[in-house]
């Protein structure tokens, strides 16, 4: 087992001077020096000063690591809300819809929810809250954060600013993590050794509990990492259609207008964050069911 | 006393589920490919026109979708805008496919070194997202390119789900009895591309166009995409959102064109096991 | 077969699916008392698995069951209408799938003891370790306490006996678990479920694929067709004379078969492959490395005879250049292949075919033509007419030519897969066939047609043939000369008939005493063997 964690922390320090690297490339890229040495030795240049801290200043004039990263509580705490309703919503979906039965009479409905882009989900949204719930987003970024809302009933304030939002990434969360479940669970479902344990003497519930269950759990934690850049695609565009300034708009806004500084600190923080709950999913998921190889 | 193996679809059942589902898809896909190639002739006015009806005007007689602030038609809009952002998805799954799909294969003939650098590179670019990869190659090249530069970020995704297939291919027993046997690496490479283009290639496709087509929509919505007067999906839906609230037909007909292709090619690709992709 | 006190007994089973034109099963009468042996003897599709699930009590859906079962006094009760009151255990062969990959079998094992008998699963594990302490030389609980793909599949098959035995049934469910171990593990483990038996009084009811391990077990049985009642009686009787013609068949399907008529008839010339002063690379230290040498003429045949893990795989890995050697020079047709380059040795192996009892050594997407053309196309690189009339000849003598060319063989069964192997090796035109055990897993009447095919295979194609196998029966009808392995070290080696006349080495002894009714000539010193241990610690390989 040791050996699987040493190999996974190497392959972690390896694509973290990896994502280095490819947020050096960008601003390189950009501006490209003449000639392929000139380019390498900027490059590496590049390589040193992100890897030592120095990000450099971003088009406003302030260190662009410090402001993408005063900026990322927000994105944080909007794709935390997001999971948590994401886990509500798509569990309960895969586990309802992974008996046959049910998956027939809710295919065609499913393909639908699942087939709407995650931008027109936010529209949607702002659609039938305004009118129903009487709820108005503003282009304002708001001033208190979400527990003082609540504790003073600002509920317009509270559910423009940050449950529509939470709801637009949950949303697209629920989207991948159900199909993540069903196909674990189609998976379990046709294993072989099921039918043998069956004629041992276990029941079914044991057999599901004991074998299926964590099969299904290492599954989808080892589908983290594609579970977190599905939340953070709809960060971004909850961020973006709420008027949020989380970092994620951050680095939309920071790219449309070719500041390269400020993009690849905003870019690294995500690429950083993916890897770290990449690694955590897969080490948990070699806990719960140890395969010979991360 | 056991029963013969089903293996990567090969003489399995296929279910009635799955056959419906694929055959919508496919349809529903041609369907959109017959409405984007007779766009000029199925709009009523040319792309962009503008006060070819009365300004906001609900769908009706006068115009069948409504119009939109500056009196275009959103039904001829909406015809044009899907047409852009249907051959947009086609250029973006072609280079998914063929850079992504086919070098993934490809990568694991490799000498292995050269097939884990290209693997790990692959991996390095799956740290971010797509779409982020996507608006950074746009913001790099030009807004012209961006169905190329969109293509371009699919890539490292439908790469490395080649390249995970070949390697489960190349390790399994039936290729080590291959090689044992002293069939060629470029017969194998043979067999793997042309089994899974049989087998795989409208899973693959439709998968593609699905992720193509939703990422072009969210990067032109961003206002990275299409350039007027050749707006697609994306475009149209952002610029009827300030006016959507009260005016509901400028962004929902827009919007149920991008659902439907959307939808018609998860439903070519449906999976495996009959269920929705 | 006496009623008198019987401890099951069930008239007119009978099973039909849903949709099935024909019953699975139909009128199907018999009755086992305890201490008594009950074996199902038929080929895939008979029927008997459909009388296991019953019994094991797993529902069938969409299954109409009919007939009526007696337990003991009770009164006689219709099918499938209330829960059966029997201890049963159910004892599968020893495959990998039969449990889940990642959790050790003792756990595994431990949870089906403790939910059959009621009790935690920690006294269940407990209540394991002593079944398998009574077990001869059986694995120890630690040996057992990791995924089955890592136990060796005698250490399994012990396993299974051992939980089996915990739940101390009235009637064990026996399904075919000698099938999937080499005769000598077999014999012991059939020597240790007897045993068992006489300890614990329990009834088998065993289903078989073949009917040497009906002699193996003795008792009674009962010869199934496609879901029929052939033929029943005492083994004792039926081994030695049938009234139908199908358990004939069965019968003789079973026996070991003639030897080679001639000797050495086809060898001439330079030897296609020597070996010479040969160690392989191994896990682990093996004290006293012995130096392998041998030489296989062109057109002869030498059987590699030995159990899972002696070294018989390793070597045939190495002959073909695919695992490094520590020391030693193999030639094969006149090239040292220690000089060779990766992409030359691949270009020898053209001439290496392979004929393995692994289902898995054909890709299951290709469809029967493009198996049968790829070597062709590949090797010989032959015009579309040549190749479609080659193959054609080819799926014909194998018997495929009925079976259209575009199915795949993913919906090929084992049988036809078998023979579509040996179809794709007679159109490679090898100068080396490797067959390794090519019946493994068959029924009887399968076993009987591909080896007609591999003799047709061996005489007309003139290759060299290494033949890898832990059965002397086989080994004799096919091979001329003959390696014994043990532990990565040849123990003994000649001509097949001074093995067979006067073995000198035990391991030797024991391999051939594990195959039932194989001619050994008369006057031969050859002493009883003890029992052996039932299983192996060695991991799966070699």
């Amino acid at each position: 087992m040791w050996r699987i964690w040493l190999l996974a922390a190497a392959q972690f320090l390896g694509s973290l001077v990896g994502a280095i690297l490819l947020v050096s490339l960008l601003p390189v890229i950009a501006h490209p020096p003449d000639g392929l040495w000139p380019f390498v030795t900027e490059l590496a240049e590049r390589f040193l000063k992100i890897g030592s801290g120095d990000f450099g200043r971003s088009a406003a004039g302030s260190p662009a690591m410090t402001s993408a990263w005063a900026a990322f509580p927000l994105t944080v705490q909007l794709l935390g809300l997001g999971v948590a309703l994401a886990l509500l919503m798509g569990i309960s979906l895969g586990f309802l819809l992974s008996a046959p039965r049910a998956i027939r009479a809710a295919a065609p409905l499913l393909q639908i929810v699942t087939s709407v882009p995650v931008f027109l989900v936010g529209l949607a949204l702002i659609w039938v809250a305004t009118p129903s719930f009487h709820v108005i987003t503003s282009a304002d970024e708001p001033d208190l954060a979400l527990s003082i809302m609540v504790r003073h009933g600002d509920w317009n304030s509270a559910w423009s600013a940050y449950f529509l939002p939470a709801l637009t990434i949950g949303v697209a969360g629920a989207a991948h993590l159900q199909m993540s479940l069903r196909r674990a669970a189609a998976a379990a479902w046709m294993a072989p050794y099921r039918s043998g344990l069956r004629m041992m003497g276990l029941g079914l519930l044991d057999i599901n509990l004991r074998f299926a269950l964590p099969e299904i759990i290492a599954a989808l934690l080892r589908d983290a990492r594609g579970f977190i850049l599905t939340l953070i695609s709809a960060t971004a565009i909850a961020e973006w259609i709420f008027h949020r300034n989380g970092a994620a708009v951050l680095f939309l806004n920071a790219t449309a207008s070719h500041d390269w500084a400020m993009a690849t600190a905003t870019l690294l923080l995500f690429a950083v964050f993916t890897l770290i709950v990449g690694f955590v999913g897969d080490l948990l998921a070699s806990f719960i069911v140890p395969e010979d190889t991360l | 006393m056991s029963g013969s193996l089903s293996y990567f679809g090969a003489g399995r059942h296929v279910s009635n589920l799955e056959v419906v589902s694929r055959a919508a898809g496919v349809g529903g896909l041609g369907l959109l490919a017959v409405i984007v190639a007779l766009n000029n002739v199925i709009a009523r006015a040319p792309a962009g026109a503008t006060y070819i009806a009365k300004r906001l005007l609900p769908p009706g007689s006068d115009a069948v979708m409504g119009s939109d602030a500056l009196g275009r038609d959103i039904m001829s809009e909406t015809v044009h805008a899907l047409a852009v952002s249907f051959s947009s998805a086609a250029v973006s799954t072609a280079i998914a496919i063929f850079i992504g799909a086919l070098a993934g294969f490809a990568a694991v003939r490799l000498p292995l070194r050269m097939g884990a650098a290209v693997r790990v590179i692959s991996g390095i670019l799956r740290m971010i997202p797509t779409l982020f990869l996507a608006v950074v190659l746009v913001a790099l090249s030009s807004r012209e390119f961006f169905a190329i530069s969109v293509g371009l970020a699919i890539c490292p995704e439908v790469f490395n789900a080649g390249f995970d297939r070949a390697s489960s291919l190349a390790r399994s027993r039936h290729a080590m009895y291959a090689r044992a046997s002293g069939i060629p690496g470029l017969t194998l490479l043979r067999r793997d591309l042309v089994y899974e283009l049989r087998m795989n290639i409208v899973n693959v496709t439709g998968r593609a166009l699905a992720s193509s087509a939703t990422i072009l929509a969210t990067i032109s919505f961003f206002g990275f995409g299409a350039i007027p007067p050749h707006r697609d999906l994306g475009l149209l839906i952002a610029e009827a959102q300030t006016s959507y609230l009260s005016n509901w037909w400028c962004a929902l007909f827009p919007a149920l064109a991008l659902v439907v292709l959307v939808l018609c090619a998860r439903l070519a690709a449906t999976d495996d096991s009959g269920q929705p992709s | 077969m006496s009623d008198a006190a019987a401890l099951l007994r069930v008239r007119g089973f009978a099973l039909k699916r849903s949709g099935d034109a024909k019953a699975e099963v139909e009128d199907l009468s018999f009755a086992i008392q305890a201490r008594e042996t009950l074996i199902l003897l038929g080929d895939a599709g008979a029927g008997a698995s459909a009388v296991m699930r019953f019994l094991a009590q797993v529902p069938d859906p969409g299954a109409t069951l009919g007939g009526t079962i007696q337990i003991r006094d009770q009164p006689e009760q219709p099918l499938g209408k209330s829960r059966l009151d029997l201890r049963t255990a159910y004892l599968p062969g020893p495959h990998a799938n039969i449990l889940n990959p990642h959790e050790s079998v003792v756990s595994q094992l431990a949870l089906v003891i403790a939910r059959k008998t009621h009790q935690p699963k920690a006294s269940a594990a407990a209540e394991l370790d002593l079944a398998l302490q009574r077990l001869p030389g059986g694995p120890s609980l630690d040996a057992l306490d990791q995924p089955p793909t890592r136990v060796a599949p005698e250490a399994l098959a012990a396993g299974l006996l051992a939980a089996a035995m915990s739940q101390t049934p009235d009637l064990l469910l026996a399904d075919d678990p000698l099938g999937q171990l080499s005769p000598a593990h077999a014999r012991a483990f059939a020597s240790a479920l007897k045993a068992e038996q006489q300890r614990l009084g329990f009834a088998i009811l065993y289903a078989a694929l073949r009917a040497d391990v009906a002699r193996l077990l003795g008792g009674n049985l009962i010869v199934l067709r496609s879901g029929r009642l052939i033929e029943e009686g005492p083994v004792s009787r039926l081994a030695t004379a049938q009234s139908h013609s199908y358990t004939q068949a069965l019968f003789r399907a079973s026996l070991p078969g003639d030897g080679l008529a001639s000797v050495r008839a086809a060898t001439r010339g330079e030897p296609l492959l020597r070996v010479q002063g040969v160690h392989l690379k191994l896990p682990g230290k093996v004290k006293d490395r012995e130096k392998i040498t041998f030489e296989l003429r062109r057109g002869a045949s030498l059987g590699l005879i030995g159990e899972i893990g002696s070294g018989r795989r390793s070597l045939t890995r190495a002959l073909l250049g695919m695992e490094p050697l520590a020391a030693g020079r193999i030639v094969f047709d006149q090239v040292d292949i220690g000089v060779l380059s990766p992409a030359m040795m691949a270009r020898l192996r053209r001439r290496v075919s392979f004929i393995t009892g692994d289902d898995d050594a054909l890709d299951p997407r290709m469809t029967i033509f493009d198996t049968v053309s790829e070597p062709l196309r590949a090797h010989l690189a032959m015009p579309r007419d040549s190749i479609a009339h080659n193959r054609d000849a080819a799926l014909k003598r194998v018997g495929l030519a009925a079976l259209p060319g575009s199915r795949t063989v993913a919906s090929l069964a084992p049988f036809d897969r078998r023979r579509l192997q040996i179809a794709r090796a007679i159109v490679s035109q090898p100068l080396l066939a490797v067959i390794d055990e090519p019946l493994h897993g068959l029924d009887a009447f399968a076993q009987s047609v591909v080896r007609d095919l591999l003799r047709n295979f061996r005489s007309n194609e003139g290759a060299a043939i290494l033949f890898i196998t832990s059965d002397f029966g086989l080994a004799r009808a096919f091979c001329e000369d003959g390696l014994v392995f043990k532990d990565s070290r040849i123990v003994e080696r000649g001509t097949m008939a001074s093995l067979l006349r006067a073995p000198q080495d035990p391991h030797t002894r024991k391999l051939l005493e594990a195959v039932a009714a194989l001619p050994v000539q008369s006057g031969t010193d050859i002493k009883p063997v003890a029992e052996d241990p039932v299983s192996s610690t060695q991991p799966p390989g070699g």
